[in-house]
C-alpha cells in the first residue's frame, strides 16, 4: 500500500501541474456548461420571440366571403389578411416568402356545411423555418375555434348540446410532483454530462500517465525501481479515476453556479430545478460517478499502455468518445426505463439510473444491481489493465 | 556481480519483420539474445559492445528485470532476476541516453520520488540527495522545473536518480547517445568513479572510443550472439587488425 500511496502522491503532483489536464478538468466543463445552458436558453428564447414578434401574412382563400373566421383570425396579434389571393397563386407565394400561410376552403364548403358533411381545409406553408412551425400553432387554435363555432350552429339547429358529440371529456390528472416532471426533463441532460465529463477527464491523464512515459523514457525507470507492476498500475490507475472524478464534480457544481447565475432562466423554473438537487441524491450520484470512473480508467488505461505512443494512443481513444455516447442516448430515448436488464447495461444503467435518482423513484433493488454491475465492469478492467501491463509484448510494444 | 548464463530471449515476429528477418530463431520468433553467457565483477567496468540491433538493449534490459528470459538465468548482486526481481531491483542504478526524467517535477521532486520507492527512510533520503546534488552541482537547480532545465543539467539529475539508492550494480545503455561532448564525458567519469567505488558496471555502446577509454573487460555482440567475452587487454593483444574499429568491423563480418 505504501508503494501505491507514493506513486498516487507523485502522480497526482505531476498531473495537476499539467495545463491541458487542468484545461479538461475545470475549464471545458465550465466552457462546455456556460455554452449548453447560456446558448441553449438565448436560442429557444429568441426563437420563441420571433415566433410571436413576426407579422404573419395568411392568405383566406374561399369561394364565399367567410367574415367570422377572418374576424377570428384578426383577434390574433400582427396579422395582416389577405383575401385576394388566386389558389393558382398559393404555392409560388408562400415559397416566395410573400405569404407565410395560406388557409383554402374548398369551393363546395358552405354546401358540405349545410348537408352536415366534413370539409378538408388545407393549410400551405413552409415548415423548413422553426418560426413558421411554431406560428402554425396560432392559425391551428383559430380554425379549431372557428370549427368549434360551426359545430355549436349545427347543434343549435338539431337543439342539441356540445355534449351530445362529446359523450366523454378527459380531464388530465397528472398526480406526478414537480420533481418527477422536472426529474425525466433535467434528468435526460445530467448522465450526458456526467458520462462526458467522467470519460474526458479521464482520458487525458490515461493517455499521459501511460503512453506519454513510454514515450518520454520515463516507464523504463519506473520499472526499474523496486516498485511492482501490479503497484503501478495501480497507483496510476487511481490517479486517472480521481481526475475523472474530479472533472465530473467540477461540470455538476459549474451546472449549478452557471443555472443560479444566468438571468435568462425564469425564477420559477430556477428554484424547482435546484429544489431537485438533494443531498440525498448528490449522494447517491458521485457514489455512481466513482465505479464509472474507475471503469474508464481501466479502458482507457489499458489502450494507452499499448499505444506507443502519445499521438497513437490519442487516434485509438478518440473514437471511444463517440461510442460511449450511444448508450447515453438510448437512455433519453422516452419508454426506456431502468429494469433488471436494463441495469446490467454499463453506461445506459447510469444514464437511466440518473433520471430516477433526480425524479425520486429509483428503486433500491435496481440501484444495488447498476452498483454490483459497474464495481464488477470496473474490476474487471484494472485486472485486465494489470494483466496487459504486465506483457512485455505490449509494454515495450515500439520501445 | 552480474552472472549471466547461457541468456536467450526470444520475441514474436510481426509480419514486416518475418519478411526482413536476418536474426537466429523459428520463421516466427527471433532471438534478440541467444544462448549467451557472461560475468561481470565488482570494481571492474563491463563494455558490451555491438552494432545497432546486436542485442545490447535486450541484454541489459533483461539483467534489470524489465524483460524475462525465454531461457538461461541471471543473477544479480546475488539474486535471481525472474525468482527475486524485487531485491534485483533494489540493488540496480539504470541510466540510458534518454533522461526519463518527469518534466513537471522539480529535481528535489524526483530524486525523493525515486528514493521513497527504494524504501529509503527520510533522513537517509536527504543525506544522500544532498551530498549527490553537491557532487553533481544540482543545488543551484535543484528547485526549477525539470522541464525548463538545459541538457547536461538534465543529465545530471538522471544520474542523480540513478545513484540514489547506492546501488551495488550499474546498468548503462547507451548513456551518452545524444548528449553533447561535455555531458558525454561527465558520465564518462561517473561511470569511472563507480568502478573506483568499486561497484558493479556494465554498460553498452557502439562508440569505439568509449570503449577503449572505461573498459577492463569486454563482450562483442552481434546478432544476438557473443562474438568476444574477456579482458579488454586480451582482446587488444590478440587483434588482429590495425585499429579496435577495424577489429571489431572484421569480427563482425566474419560472423
Amino acid at each position: 500500500m505504501k508503494m501505491i500511496a507514493i506513486i498516487f502522491r507523485k502522480e497526482l503532483k505531476d498531473m495537476m501541474r499539467d495545463r491541458r489536464t487542468l484545461f479538461f478538468m475545470i475549464i471545458m466543463p465550465f466552457l462546455i456548461i456556460f455554452l449548453i445552458v447560456n446558448l441553449s436558453m438565448r436560442l429557444g428564447m429568441d426563437m420563441e420571440k420571433r415566433a410571436q414578434e413576426k407579422e404573419l401574412h395568411v392568405a383566406v382563400l374561399s369561394a364565399v366571403p367567410l367574415p367570422v373566421f377572418v374576424n377570428l383570425l384578426q383577434t390574433m396579434e400582427k396579422v395582416k389578411i389577405d383575401t385576394q389571393v388566386a389558389r393558382t397563386e398559393i404555392n409560388r407565394a408562400v415559397n416566395d416568402g410573400r405569404l407565410d400561410f395560406a388557409v383554402s376552403f374548398p369551393d363546395d364548403f358552405s354546401e358540405k356545411f349545410d348537408s352536415q358533411g366534413t370539409s378538408e381545409v388545407p393549410v400551405y406553408y413552409k415548415a423548413s423555418t422553426s418560426e413558421n412551425e411554431r406560428a402554425l400553432g396560432r392559425i391551428q387554435k383559430v380554425l379549431e375555434a372557428y370549427g368549434k363555432q360551426l359545430l355549436n350552429l349545427r347543434l343549435e339547429k338539431k337543439n342539441l348540446t356540445s355534449a351530445f358529440v362529446e359523450p366523454i371529456k378527459i380531464v388530465e390528472m397528472d398526480i406526478s410532483s414537480i420533481r418527477e416532471k422536472m426529474g425525466q426533463r433535467v434528468g435526460g441532460m445530467l448522465p450526458y454530462l456526467l458520462v462526458i465529463f467522467c470519460f474526458l477527464g479521464a482520458m487525458y491523464p490515461a493517455i499521459d500517465l501511460a503512453a506519454g512515459e513510454k514515450e518520454r523514457g520515463t516507464m523504463e525507470t519506473l520499472l526499474v525501481s523496486p516498485a511492482t507492476r501490479l503497484q503501478i498500475v495501480v497507483g496510476k490507475f487511481l490517479v486517472v479515476t480521481a481526475s475523472g472524478i474530479f472533472t465530473a464534480l467540477s461540470s455538476v457544481l459549474w451546472l449549478y453556479l452557471v443555472f443560479r447565475q444566468s438571468k435568462m432562466i425564469p425564477p420559477e423554473i430556477l428554484s424547482v430545478v435546484l429544489k431537485l438537487i438533494e443531498w440525498k441524491s448528490l449522494l447517491l450520484l458521485f457514489s455512481m460517478i466513482i465505479p464509472l470512473c474507475a471503469f474508464f480508467a481501466a479502458i482507457l488505461l489499458s489502450v494507452s499502455v499499448f499505444a506507443k505512443s502519445y499521438k497513437e494512443a490519442s487516434s485509438i481513444i478518440a473514437p471511444l468518445n463517440m461510442i460511449i455516447i450511444i448508450p447515453v442516448l438510448i437512455g433519453i430515448f422516452p419508454g426506456i426505463k431502468l429494469s433488471a436488464t436494463t441495469a446490467l447495461i454499463p453506461i445506459l444503467n447510469i444514464s437511466l439510473a440518473t433520471k430516477e435518482i433526480i425524479a425520486g423513484t429509483i428503486s433500491p433493488l435496481l440501484m444495488a444491481e447498476v452498483f454490483l454491475v459497474l464495481f464488477a465492469l470496473a474490476a474487471v478492467g484494472l485486472i485486465f489493465c494489470t494483466s496487459w501491463f504486465n506483457r512485455e509484448a505490449v509494454i515495450f510494444r515500439g520501445v | 556481480m552480474i552472472v549471466v548464463e547461457n541468456l536467450t530471449k526470444s520475441f514474436r515476429l510481426s509480419k514486416e519483420q518475418k519478411k526482413e528477418k536476418v536474426a537466429p530463431g523459428d520463421c516466427n520468433h527471433v532471438d534478440a539474445v541467444a544462448g549467451i553467457s557472461f560475468s561481470c565483477r565488482p570494481g571492474r567496468i563491463f563494455t558490451l559492445l555491438g552494432p545497432n540491433g546486436a542485442g545490447k538493449t535486450t541484454a541489459l534490459r533483461l539483467i534489470a528485470t524489465m524483460l524475462r528470459p525465454s531461457s538461461g538465468r541471471i543473477e544479480v548482486a546475488g539474486f535471481d532476476t525472474v525468482k527475486e526481481a524485487g531485491q534485483v531491483r533494489r540493488h540496480i542504478g539504470f541510466l540510458t541516453g534518454s533522461t526519463g526524467l518527469y518534466e513537471r517535477l522539480t529535481p528535489t521532486e524526483m530524486i525523493d520520488y525515486y528514493g521513497r520507492l527504494h524504501g529509503m527512510d527520510a533522513a537517509l533520503l536527504a543525506r544522500r540527495k544532498a551530498d549527490l546534488f553537491r557532487l553533481l552541482g544540482i543545488e543551484a537547480f535543484a528547485g526549477r522545473r525539470i522541464g525548463k532545465l538545459s541538457s547536461g543539467m538534465k543529465q545530471k539529475v538522471s544520474i542523480a536518480r540513478t545513484l540514489i539508492h547506492d546501488p551495488q550494480v550499474l546498468v548503462f545503455d547507451e548513456p551518452t547517445v545524444g548528449l553533447d561532448v561535455i555531458t558525454a564525458k561527465n558520465i564518462m567519469q561517473l561511470i569511472r568513479q563507480c568502478r573506483g567505488d568499486g561497484k558493479t558496471v556494465i554498460f553498452s555502446t557502439h562508440i569505439m572510443g568509449e570503449v577503449s577509454l572505461l573498459s577492463d573487460d569486454l563482450a562483442i555482440i552481434h546478432r544476438g550472439r557473443l562474438l568476444y567475452n574477456g579482458s579488454y587487454d586480451v582482446f587488444i593483444k590478440e587483434m588482429q587488425a590495425k585499429s579496435l574499429e577495424d577489429e571489431f568491423i572484421r569480427r563482425v563480418e566474419e560472423a
